[in-house]
């Protein structure tokens, strides 16, 4: 509550130099941590993009189907490596930590994820997956759209936090303004002259008084604004933080640390990006998905660690996508083409931990892929609806039957 | 202001009855300096100027017609490793098991160790190439007399991307392939196309060395059409697997690192090719892509969302493409019609794009006369979002909104605080800035960093800055603190929204 003063004070305090001032008019009349209909204020979701088209066949392993092995004669991985879940699937090896989190039951494998029309372009795909729309194209994401619907005040400059060098089109959205953190180190103004050239700073990013027009004006001169309050405001909400165990020395390692930090602070965040990647893997596929999946896995376990240490593993809720699954048959490179459905995994001490959906069959492939068994929308409406209790609707421009591991 | 994402970037209004038709209005400093911007890397006061006193079509000929850049260094040295061998081949070394299985060598095994350090070493050496490559191609955009050919350079490697130091591309690899977007900047682009087919670095890059007739490889096939040269929905899936058996043989010989017809590994059956069926090459593809209507429209689009505004409208497209069509692709007349066109120097066409990082960095040192690219620019690129001959996937930068997050505009901001301390490189233009009041000064600072793109609010606060309000410590603008402010007023006058804007 303290911190919450804090911040809108911070604002206040700063929204006097600024000329338009709609962003501050209703500053101090809302609560920086509004109660989410549904009562689910605290929780918060963690985005992770596996980027480049994750080979699901390789990651959930279909160790019972004999096609599998015929269809990967290099790539197949033998059954006795696998970490069986039951006769017919498993993980890949380098899943262990995870796969102890599963024996657990904190985690749940939805199988065959995919889309009606899937697309093998990465671009296109990962738009779809993003936008939720595979029929036509919108400018705002699922994530944006729940952002911009759930009732949260623009004036908290982290409602939704990208760490990524790039704002995904996930986290675009209309209302809400959503910063993107490559990391914290180094992120922030360098120059501090003096306080009268932070003044003037202030003041004049904001120039849209300008003798031309421009369509990028106001986008500018927003993002410049937030960009300033929100790095000298953020250091200093999570300073209080003191994260607990190891994390593996990696990007994604960095990023879920960073992530728990501010779950730790909270700062009102709802849904934070990460991303992890590349697993475009049309060549050589072995060595490189290897150690992605075990980076992923290991950063995931720390994440869940530290955040179980704070008392904070049942407020967050992580998922997983990729744009797409890799071709069935691998190719003459070692490695796999672009594909259709895969597995995603969602993650959380808040969840019905197991396996959902079915496996994809391996007898009838689509061209050579296989195709999905669940619309990756009804993933989405399971957690608008049962995670953070808004309806799913309307974000998601049509109804998808939710599943059962929450609520 | 809380407007992160409209739906369009497209400027409102409407387009001018005849947009590709000569402009005939004024010309002046503000429009000279426009051109200069979208045609090159921006221009330094003098350029401005130079451009401003002759006629709008004396200062487009003078980018268009492209002069001799034979001053220039042609490519950047050379590294090899040190027994002599370039880094380009295939290392003559024996793979490590252990390395291979990703463990770490045993500690007593002294032949492994010795690999794993050679390996080192190179990766090292590799990466050294790259800042060498990267650096080299900066500066020549900062110190090239042909600066639309060089930023058409740059266009087509956002296009026709790959990447240094990836999928084995190392050594002047990615630098020939530049050379090759150079040679055809203002040429023939479908003459280019098949020139890319054949380029080591993409072969390289989207796995078509390595497409082979019992086992296609579609990666190249997929993007050729999907990134290069149609977009999306104009061919099937069946079309990329098809074009993917036609490139199947196009690959390089590893010894000599050049172009190579394996005829074994082509598939030479019958492929049907968005209707065309025979025993089609890869050439052949290429040349029934750039028959379709798709085509001239892509580059048109392309074109129009680099140079003049984001999302243009169809008709504006369709024209551009029918005088793509008309030229058959020699690209000259249709860039120059368009840097003369009403369109371009439309009030909706000004600030209508958002500088890219390399524009913003390459454009601020020759607005201040830094004579030659910083290496540490690689790494402020970096952090705006942008180092050239490393797109962040197959697709480039998006550009437009994509450039504008906290964190970029940060990088952005923080590199013009970084330019206005270092005192050795900014003197130059400092001094010319002198003024005799703090009016006359934030007026100056305005015009020559913003073309006087300012609101009278603006240059009300800048003049307060430079005369100490707030600070009433250090008092009025005086011969005492001048440079200081001047200075801190320049990094503020970058910082302000129009110098993002391109």
């Amino acid at each position: 509550m303290q911190r919450s003063r804090f911040l809108i004070g911070a604002l206040a305090g700063l929204s006097v130099a600024a000329t338009a001032d709609d962003l501050f008019g209703a500053a101090l009349a809302q609560p920086i941590l509004p109660n989410l209909p549904g009562g689910s204020d605290e929780r918060v979701l963690v985005v992770v993009n596996l980027q480049g088209g994750n080979d699901g066949l390789n990651t959930i392993v279909p160790h019972g189907m004999p096609q599998y092995y015929r269809y990967r004669p290099t790539l197949g991985i033998a059954p006795n490596d696998v970490l069986h879940i039951d006769g017919t699937i498993g993980m890949n090896p380098q899943l262990a930590s995870l796969k102890g989190m599963f024996d657990k039951g904190q985690v749940a494998i939805v199988q065959g994820a995919g889309y009606p029309g899937p697309d093998h372009s990465h671009f296109r795909s990962t738009e779809i997956w993003q936008t939720a729309e595979p029929s036509k194209y919108v400018s705002t994401g699922w994530v944006g759209r729940f952002l911009d619907e759930a009732g949260l005040p623009p004036t908290n400059l982290f409602n939704g936090v990208a760490l990524a060098p790039v704002l995904p089109a996930v986290m675009t959205a209309h209302r809400i303004d959503v910063p993107a953190i490559a990391q914290l180190q180094g992120y922030g103004l360098s120059s501090d002259r003096n306080a009268s050239e932070r003044a003037a700073f202030a003041t004049l990013v904001r120039d849209d008084r300008v003798p031309f027009s421009s369509p990028y004006l106001a986008t500018v001169a927003t993002i410049e604004d937030h960009a300033q309050k929100g790095s000298e405001e953020l250091p200093k909400l999570l300073a209080g933080y003191a994260p607990s165990g190891t994390y593996p020395a990696t990007p994604l390692g960095r990023s879920l640390a960073l992530a728990a930090q501010i779950v730790g602070s909270r700062l009102g965040t709802r849904v934070i990006y990460v991303q992890h990647g590349s697993f475009d893997t049309h060549a050589a596929q072995k060595p490189t998905q290897d150690r992605l999946l075990r980076e992923l896995s290991d950063a995931l376990k720390a994440f869940y660690d530290d955040l179980a240490a704070h008392g904070n593993d049942r407020r967050v809720l992580t998922m997983t996508f990729s744009e797409f699954g890799r071709r069935v048959a691998e190719n003459g490179s070692r490695g796999t083409d672009h594909g259709e459905a895969a597995p995603m995994f969602l993650i959380g001490g808040g969840i019905k931990g197991g396996v959902y959906g079915s496996h994809p069959s391996l007898d009838q492939l689509d061209n050579g892929d296989v195709t999905y068994t669940v619309d990756f929308r009804s993933v989405y409406a399971t957690i608008i609806e049962k995670w953070f209790g808004r309806p799913a609707d309307g974000i998601l421009a049509g109804s998808f039957p939710a599943l059962t591991m929450l609520g | 202001m809380t407007v992160s994402a409209p739906s369009t970037f497209r400027p409102p209004g409407s387009l001018p009855t005849e947009p590709l038709a000569a402009y005939a209005g004024p010309w002046n400093a503000r429009l000279a300096a426009h051109l200069l911007r979208r045609a090159g890397f921006g221009g330094s006061p003098a350029e401005i100027a130079r451009a401003a006193g002759a006629p709008m079509n004396a200062a487009v000929d003078a980018l268009v017609h492209v002069p001799a850049t034979d001053s220039l260094p042609a490519a950047p040295a050379l590294i090899d490793d040190a027994e002599g061998r370039p880094l380009t081949a295939t290392p003559a070394l024996p793979e490590a098991p252990a390395m291979m299985a990703g463990a770490s060598p045993a500690p007593d095994d002294a032949a492994t160790s010795a690999i794993v350090e050679l390996r080192k070493q190179r990766n090292m050496l590799r990466r050294e190439q790259d800042r060498a490559n990267v650096t080299w191609w900066l500066d020549r955009m900062l110190a090239t007399p042909a600066p639309l050919q060089e930023k058409l350079t740059l266009f087509l490697h956002g296009t026709f991307t790959s990447s240094d130091n990836q999928k084995g591309i190392y050594g002047l690899e990615i630098v020939d392939q530049n050379a090759l977007f150079r040679r055809y900047a203002l040429g023939n682009w479908r003459e280019l196309t098949h020139g890319v087919a054949r380029d080591v670095a993409m072969l390289k890059y989207l796995d078509n060395a390595r497409n082979v007739k019992a086992h296609p490889n579609e990666n190249f096939a997929r993007e050729l059409m999907e990134l290069f040269t149609l977009g999306i929905g104009n061919y099937s899936e069946n079309d990329v697997r098809e074009s993917a058996r036609a490139f199947t043989g196009y690959t390089f010989r590893r010894r000599t690192g050049e172009f190579f017809f394996n005829a074994a590994q082509h598939d030479d059956g019958a492929k049907t090719f968005l209707g065309r069926t025979g025993n089609l090459t890869g050439d052949d593809v290429i040349d029934i892509i750039y028959a379709q209507p798709a085509a001239p429209k892509y580059v048109a689009r392309r074109l129009l969302e680099f140079f003049v505004y984001s999302d243009p409208e169809p008709q504006l497209v369709d024209e551009l493409a029918a005088l793509i069509r008309k030229n058959d692709f020699n690209m000259a007349p249709a860039i120059s019609t368009l840097l003369r066109s009403n369109v371009f120097y439309s009030e909706r066409s000004y600030r209508a794009l958002v500088k890219s990082p390399v524009e913003f960095v390459i454009g601020s040192y020759k607005l201040f006369g830094v004579p030659q690219v910083n290496p540490d620019a690689i790494a402020v690129l970096r952090r705006m979002g942008q180092v050239p001959f490393h797109p962040p996937n197959v697709k480039g930068w998006d550009g437009g909104v994509q450039w504008l997050n906290t964190q970029t505009l940060l990088a952005r901001e923080n590199f013009a605080s970084g330019l206005m301390v270092a005192a050795m490189q900014t003197d130059n233009f400092l001094r010319a800035a002198s003024a005799a009041n703090a009016t006359e000064l934030a007026r100056s600072l305005a015009q020559t960093i913003l073309q006087g793109d300012a609101s009278p609010a603006s240059l009300a606060n800048l003049e307060a800055f430079l005369d100490g309000h707030g600070t009433s410590a250090n008092g009025a603008l005086s011969g005492e603190n001048y440079e200081e402010r001047l200075r801190g007023a320049a990094y503020l006058t970058m910082a302000m929204p129009a110098y993002q804007l391109c």
